[in-house]
């Protein structure tokens, strides 16, 4: 026990959530939004991903240095950290490719321009463009070099018809709010708008719930 | 395929997160503290109560080595209740979620839990310990329906009256299921915003598919008559009649 833990038992204004439960709720959100929303969302900006990568890596340094040991306490403490680190890596792994699927779907999309550009991470970006390269070399050597020179690109935007697939940002989503706040939603027939409490489910559409969910007001469930 | 799964957790990937909440046991023998990636669990003295993530729970659980406390709401006589509530009280909409935990601040004010300063982090489930045996009863939590299902299959012996559990548990559902299905005369009317207060994720997951189906159906047979609507009301708030309520959505 150290003086963190004692000062957590007198004060209730000291912060008693420790920093692993915040990046694993982090990292479940992160989670839950990739997988829920219509289209690639943020890199975590504040290395989120580096350090549960280095956390992972140390734990099964500690798993390699606790396998040589026989005692059975030490084989059950050693059955709850692997278990556990199969949890963190199907988390990370389901994240990135849900992220993965999202970007092979639309890579153009998000090649297209700066900002989106800055929503992939370096391996991420680095993928896409040597996918896209390689696919359009593909192309290119199949059938393309066929055509006339005017019909080979494959964004072409001319004519008020766009080449490049987008996500459908319309797309339902369920959110849920993380404070009390009004929610505001397009309809076909009619605009909405609730007022919602902190822990409210609402479906609305993704591009109007994006606002929310990116001040932090509402996560996607 | 990088990823094969539908957009939106499919039931599966909610029990998975379902056994990362937190459920207070008793320990029948010691344990010395290990130190996780999500955090320390304590040392596990019987016959002092602690709280762990579910899935560490049913592991000791397997193994003899923990009793799992079920939550509060769990109790027969709290699912009576909320099935009161839900079939005669409010014969529409879900029962209501557990009230935010708040935590004193010391001052005689109640904060939001794990919310220290205005901007910080706000924990939602499953890292609200709205599944510990603390927990308030007659509230359903988030993940209702698969912890109680995941403890009635591996932990009956320490709920009481298990039995009975089970069968308002099946009631409940039912009572639920059907207002999950009524909501779809809600969504037809593409209003915009669909609330579901208090509705759990298990069934969330159930529909989803439906859910969405209908929303997206709605969506594209109203496109051509919304985008008619909308340039209506662009023109008028250009022209300057009820310029206030259509700039509001604009």
């Amino acid at each position: 026990m150290d003086i963190d833990d004692i000062l957590r038992e007198v004060d209730p204004t000291f912060d008693s959530i420790p920093v692993e439960t915040r990046d694993l709720q982090a990292l479940t959100r992160a989670w839950i939004a990739e997988r829920s929303a219509p289209e690639l969302l943020d890199w975590p900006a504040d290395g989120l991903f580096e350090r549960i990568n280095d956390r992972i890596k140390k734990q099964i340094e500690k798993v390699e240095e606790m396998t040589g040991d026989m005692d059975p306490k030490t084989n059950f403490a050693l059955i709850v950290i692997q278990t556990e680190l199969e949890r963190f890596k199907f988390l990370v792994r389901s994240y990135l490719r849900a992220r993965v699927a999202k970007i092979d779907k639309h890579t153009l999309h998000y090649l297209s321009t700066a900002d989106l550009r800055l929503r992939l991470s370096s391996t991420e970006l680095a993928y896409a463009t040597r996918h896209q390269a390689l696919l359009h070399h593909h192309y290119l050597s199949s059938f393309l070099s066929s055509f006339p020179a005017s019909l080979q690109n494959l964004n072409d935007t001319s004519g008020n018809i766009s080449m490049i697939d987008t996500p459908d940002v319309d797309t339902a989503v369920f959110i849920r709010l993380l404070r009390d706040v009004v929610v505001r939603g397009k309809g076909t027939d009619v605009d909405g708008a609730a007022a919602g409490q902190h822990g409210d489910i609402f479906i609305l559409r993704w591009s109007d719930a994006k606002g929310l969910v990116e001040s932090g007001s509402a996560e996607l469930v | 395929m990088a990823l094969p799964l539908p957009p939106g957790l499919v039931p599966t990937e909610v029990a998975f997160l379902c056994e990362m909440e937190m459920v207070t046991i008793i320990p029948r023998q010691r344990l010395e503290s290990i130190s996780l990636l999500s955090g320390q669990i304590p040392t596990l003295r019987p016959p002092h109560r602690a709280q762990l993530p579910l899935w560490l729970a049913l592991l000791l659980k397997k193994q003899r080595r923990a009793n799992i406390v079920p939550p509060s709401w769990l109790h027969p006589a709290s699912l009576s209740e909320i099935i009161h509530h839900e079939i005669n009280i409010d014969p529409e909409g879900f029962s209501p979620p557990p009230p935010p935990v708040t935590r004193s601040d010391g001052r005689g004010m109640a904060r939001p839990y794990g919310d220290s300063k205005p901007g910080d982090m706000v924990l939602s489930p499953p890292f609200l310990p709205s599944c510990a045996a603390d927990a308030p009863s007659s509230y359903l939590p988030y993940h209702w329906l698969e912890l109680s299902e995941t403890l009635l299959a591996h932990a009956s012996d320490d709920i009481h009256g298990a039995a009975e559990v089970r069968t308002l548990l099946r009631d409940l559902q039912e009572v639920r299921a059907a207002k999950m299905r009524g909501s779809t005369t809600q969504l037809e009317g593409g209003g915009g915003v669909v609330g579901l207060r208090g509705v759990g994720a298990m069934e969330l997951a159930e529909s989803r598919g439906f859910v969405l189906g209908v929303v997206e159906g709605v969506r594209k047979l109203g496109a051509s008559a919304e985008a008619t609507r909308r340039e209506e009301e662009e023109a008028r708030s250009e022209g300057g009649e009820e310029s206030d309520e259509d700039m509001a959505f604009g």
